[in-house]
């Protein structure tokens, strides 16, 4: 919100600069975001006054003017064609300087001297408040010669001030100046107490009634102006509207919106003679109504919607914005004024689905004071009255379906103390009534408190604990340690793995990235995830900001292949490594509403034609990643199994299903060079991703027993048929070597010329050993040979 | 006898010019073959022994056996220096230039925002509060209503929701979990809930998805002093030295009162008007925070007449920005190699 620091000062003399101030209110809870002085770059601007205008002698685009500046008089000429003699406008003389810092100076027009500048409302600062093109007219009232920035009041400055949600009576200088008065020593409130009108019937217009059918307005006032003359405002409310930053429309808005300003009650006018009836009954709109607001826009209404109407057709949506049909124009002769209190929560939710936050909405939303809706209506036809002499009538029709009670809320001494360490009731209670609550009776113990309505925030004790809390300053309360604070805390399982996880990852030359948990739909498609998998399924986003962000993400690696994308786009030729720790989110099974798994997913990419120093040894295969999850799997104390697997994404011969306990908990694959080739990724690419879950509970590390006895080893060389993997080998000869058979390494594999097509041959280092003595080679021999022919008659061809 | 000793002495004279000369293992090798060896020279002549008179042998054989101790010991010396040699001379010739590139994988690099919510939830652990998960995916009921914001509430401005297709919402932020725990382990409790929030809006300063740490305290008298001595000694820890601190005055509908704290420019102490870090105000907003409002200890099964307690909420990402001193949050979730290395410009 845009405050004046002038206009301010008349609600609340201020014993501080504006700087102060605004710290002053900052700590206190009204967040003054900076402070602008908009004409600040004005210098020696005066005012003067058209003696004589003629058209320049040598060129009929132009006006010579001749100024009575209080005394001396000085020669201006001008193109503007908006003036006559008589006229006031603003000068700066030679050497003076307008808005944008320009320094004016003398100028010859063919042959003639115009001796400084008579300025537009551009020129000192104000663009806005020009109601006509060319120079800006100055009231009359104004002396020749009078220093232009004092005249008008252009020395202000403005307050941005951010309001939090629940101070809806700090959305008016009457509830800031109150609030200025609360929290600024010796801030002196100028009471400028609201009249109550006259609530009647009599009067000039004749008018059938108010009707309230729906209970999200309970109050609601109407007068009438039955005779008005639409014209500009003055220039000073116009100044005042722009630095509160309100367009200036005409007079009789403007004083809706100047008054709106002062005592934060949003007021709206009808055109009388538009409106269908002269009747009003506000209620609650039906699902699909239709109705156009005066900024031209058509909106489809839903139930719950709350609607002025006359003679049964909507003319305003209660509380936000007024009909195309009823609102003021250059020739409305006749007004009616409203005032009304309407439910915030009726009032935020339409406007909320409308996307139309107005300053009427915005204030509705945050709630009104109900004691001042009535009394708004006295001071709008005082202000309009005084600024531009139109003539409200006195008596206000009035309709209402409920009271409002001023609430009372206790302040103990005992909780006071508990959550500020402090108890001085009386000081405290001095302070609240700076804020106007009013203390009613009290004891030693406890003090009673009135709450004007204007502070619908303030309803339980801790309320006003706050307010204590924040005028006497936080500053003032000490700091400790709680004393439940003993001892340290839990770090948990699944910090701990991550932790172990990602520095093992890091180890291994893995760059730690955070993506987006959401993800472009297409994902799905692009890593060819069918339909029945249910990493197809993931829950969509209604409102995302954009498809790129749409779905929430069911594997890792959409957003570690993106990741990658944006390397290469950006030049990127070195073997790059990326890694991520996140969770995933799938359907639910079994009841629950979904599902939030904690995975964690790497991929390596071995570069673009860049050549390395030991560039073989450095190239990432599926092998390679095979080391990195055993690796990360062995952080926890875990070794994984690894399985031939399938993924819809996968290179069909290079893709493992990995288990843990004997449980599928990931995979590790090269993606499909067809899928790399759609994501513009030259292949290949590997990846890993695993659920972190398997690997949460801490588990001690079983170490072995210590080798005193040296083993004794023994070769073993065998063909088998390729497709029989390596792992089920392994498993065949520890099954046939025995308990003495403590260790196999594989140490060449052979495929190719000399062995028969479709098998390959694999040499193992065998190494036989007891933990409680060393072996004699005829044991180990006899050992030995029986495992090679159990091997033979298994089917091996032994080399 | 005389001839003897004459011949051993010009034996010993031969080895020991021989012995002088040699500059190889290989050569020594040779050397000591030739008098040593089986068809040694020393070695026929102790064979030899056997011609001599009877009463000639023991001297004999002794000086024999002498001159063979002397000559072994003369080698073993001369062999010690020759390794020396031969292995500084090796060394000189397999010079691997250290300078060049290494070979294998180096080390990988860590994300700003994951080191920095690592290091909050030490310092946080070590003061005594343990962690706690909720989920990301939440319902109304927790990230609003039990927080005190109920439907159409205008402080659901403040946090543009993100909302799915089953219903559900993405968590605006981590205190959801607060409900939860109190539900689940009931008071006293001391809980740090680290995770990823959502919020529809994205700008220099804002990202859609960012971080969170949320803390509460509950027990019995709770005091503004309690939250203000925790937060202190975190900014402590967290930036390596105490910084002044300020509480202002806020809103927030689940706490009451409500604050924000401020904590002193680490970069320029508020005495430079134009540090970038702090756009010369000399405070930094580093977290929201206040005493749990009494309706959300209710929703949390928690009677407020008994227990009260402290909670806040801060950003990792933005200290993460500000110990880092970058300036673009949105480039922490694109994974660009060149930021994540610092191999950028």
């Amino acid at each position: 919100m845009r405050i004046s620091w002038k206009w301010l000062n008349e609600f609340c003399k201020i014993p501080l600069s504006p700087e102060e101030a605004a710290e002053r209110l900052t700590l206190t809870g009204c967040e003054v975001e900076s402070i602008e002085r908009p004409c600040s770059a004005l210098k020696g601007l005066i005012v003067g006054r058209i003696e004589k205008l003629r058209v320049h002698p040598e060129r009929a685009d132009l006006f010579v003017a001749e100024l009575d500046l209080g005394g001396p008089r000085a020669q201006c000429v001008t193109a503007a064609r908006n003036l006559k003699e008589g006229d006031f406008v603003p000068y700066g003389a030679p050497g003076s300087a307008i808005a944008d810092g320009t320094v004016l100076g003398k100028r010859e027009f063919d042959s003639v001297t115009s001796v400084g500048m008579m300025l537009s409302a551009e020129e000192i600062g104000l663009p806005w408040i020009a109601e006509e093109f060319g120079i800006l007219r100055l009231p009359r009232a104004l002396v020749p010669g009078e220093d232009l920035v004092k005249a008008l009041g252009l020395d202000d400055c403005i307050l941005e001030i951010s309001i939090t949600p629940n101070r809806g009576d700090l959305l008016s200088l009457m509830g800031l100046a109150r609030e200025c008065h609360g929290v600024i020593p010796g801030a002196v409130l100028e009471r400028k107490e609201l009249r109550p009108p006259q609530v009647g019937n009599q009067g000039t217009v004749a008018w059938d009634g108010l009707t309230l059918e729906d209970p999200g307005c309970p109050l609601y006032g109407l007068s009438f102006a039955p005779s008005v003359k639409i014209e500009p405002s003055p220039l000073e409310t116009r100044i005042r509207l722009a630095f509160s930053g309100v367009r200036s429309i005409n007079n009789i808005v403007d004083a809706t919106n100047a008054v709106m300003l002062i005592t934060g009650q949003p007021l709206h006018a009808f055109d009388l003679d538009r409106l269908p009836a002269r009747e009003i009954t506000v209620r609650g709109a039906s699902e699909g109504e239709r109705f156009r607001t005066l900024d031209g826009k058509e909106h489809v209404l839903a139930d719950g919607d709350l609607l002025i109407t006359s003679g049964g057709v909507p003319v305003a949506l209660a509380g936000i914005m007024g009909g195309e049909n009823s609102e003021i124009t250059p020739e409305t002769k006749s007004v009616a004024f409203e005032s009304a209190f309407f439910e915030p929560l009726r009032v935020s939710r339409t406007a909320r689905r409308l996307g139309m936050g107005t300053e009427a909405s915005y204030r509705f939303s945050r709630g009104v004071d109900p004691s001042r809706v009535l009394p708004t209506l006295s001071c709008l036809a005082e202000f309009l009255w005084k600024e531009t002499s139109q003539r409200v009538e006195e008596k206000v029709r009035v309709v209402s379906t409920r009271t409002w009670d001023n609430r009372r809320i206790t302040l103990t001494r005992r909780k006071m103390h508990r959550i500020l360490l402090w108890d001085d009731l009386d000081k405290a209670s001095e302070l609240l009534q700076r804020l106007d609550l009013r203390e009613i009776s009290g004891t030693a113990e406890e003090r009673l408190f009135e709450i004007p309505t204007s502070r619908a925030d303030l309803s339980i004790e801790e309320d006003l604990i706050e307010e204590v809390g924040r005028l006497k300053g936080y500053e003032s309360v000490p700091s400790r340690i709680p004393p439940l604070l003993h001892g340290t805390g839990r770090v948990g399982e699944e910090v701990e793995a991550h932790r172990r996880i990602r520095v093992a990852a890091m180890s291994r030359g893995y760059l730690e990235i955070v993506t987006y948990s959401f993800i472009n739909p297409r994902w799905v498609e692009w890593l060819r995830i069918p339909e029945t998998d249910p990493r197809s399924r993931g829950f969509r986003l209604t409102n995302p900001i954009s498809q790129d962000q749409s779905l929430m993400r069911t594997t890792l690696l959409p957003g570690l292949l993106q990741a990658l994308q944006t390397n290469l786009r950006s030049g990127w030729k070195d073997p790059i490594r990326l890694f991520e720790v996140g969770r995933v989110f799938l359907p639910g099974i079994e009841g629950e509403e979904h599902r939030e798994i904690l995975r964690m997913a790497g991929i390596s990419w071995n570069g673009k034609e860049r050549r390395l120093l030991h560039e073989t040894c450095l190239k990432d295969d599926v092998l390679s990643l095979k080391a990195d999850v055993l690796a990360l799997c062995g952080s926890r104390g875990r070794t994984p199994g690894f399985s031939s697997g399938l993924e819809p994404f996968g290179h069909a011969g290079q893709t493992a299903q990995v288990t843990l306990e004997g449980k599928p908990c990931g995979y590790l694959t090269s993606i499909k060079p067809g899928i790399l080739r759609e994501l513009e990724i030259p292949a290949p690419v590997f990846a890993f991703e695993l659920d972190i879950e398997p690997l949460l509970p801490e588990k001690g590390f079983r170490f072995g027993q210590v080798v005193r006895y040296p083993a004794v080893y023994r070769d073993i060389s065998l063909i088998a048929p390729v497709g029989k993997p390596v792992a089920s080998i392994e498993e065949d000869i520890r099954a046939l070597g025995g308990d003495l058979l403590r260790g196999l390494v594989l140490f060449d594999l052979y495929q190719g010329t000399g062995i028969p097509d479709g098998t390959r041959s694999l040499a193992y280092s065998l190494a036989y050993g007891d933990p409680s003595r060393t072996l004699r080679d005829e044991e180990v021999d006899a050992i030995h040979d029986t495992l090679r022919r159990e091997l033979a008659e298994k089917g091996y061809v032994l080399r | 006898m005389g001839t003897m000793q004459g011949k051993l002495e010009s034996i010993r004279e031969s080895m020991m010019k021989e012995l002088d000369s040699v500059d190889s293992s290989e050569s020594l090798q040779v050397l000591r073959v030739r008098y040593l060896g089986k068809k040694g020279l020393l070695t026929q002549m102790l064979r030899s022994l056997g011609n001599l008179p009877p009463e000639e042998r023991p001297a004999a054989g002794q000086s024999l056996n002498e001159l063979r101790r002397e000559f072994e010991a003369a080698l073993e010396g001369r062999q010690r220096l020759i390794s020396i040699a031969e292995d500084e001379a090796r060394e000189a010739s397999d010079l691997v230039d250290v300078t060049l590139p290494p070979r294998g994988r180096g080390w990988g690099g860590f994300h700003p925002v994951v080191q920095t919510m690592n290091e909050i939830i030490d310092i946080f652990v070590g003061m005594g509060f343990s962690v706690a998960y909720g989920p990301e995916i939440e319902d109304d009921f927790h990230n609003f209503e039990a927080l005190n914001i109920p439907p159409h509430h205008p402080a659901r401005d403040m946090q543009d929701t993100f909302y799915l297709d089953n219903g559900r919402l993405l968590r605006t932020h981590t205190s959801p979990v607060e409900v939860r725990a109190m539900l689940k382990w009931g008071a006293p409790l001391r809980i740090i809930v680290p995770g990823k929030v959502y919020r529809r809006d994205s700008d220099q300063t804002h990202s859609p998805m960012f971080h969170q740490l949320e803390g509460l305290l509950i027990d019995e008298d709770v005091s503004l002093a309690d939250l203000k001595g925790c937060l202190n000694t975190f900014v402590g820890a967290i930036f390596g030295r105490p910084l002044d601190s300020r509480f202002r005055a806020s809103y927030f509908p689940f706490t009451e009162p409500s604050l924000e704290m401020d904590v002193e420019c680490f970069a320029c102490s508020g005495r430079n008007p134009s540090c970038r870090i702090c756009k010369g105000t000399g405070w930094l907003e580093i977290l929201g925070c206040g005493m749990t409002h009494p309706n959300v200890l209710r929703y949390g099964g928690i009677d407020p007449d008994r227990y009260n307690g402290f909670a806040w909420g801060m950003g990792p990402d933005r200290v993460a920005m500000l110990k880092y001193g970058l300036t673009d949050l949105r480039v922490l979730f694109e994974g660009h190699g060149s930021f994540l290395t610092g191999g950028g410009y």
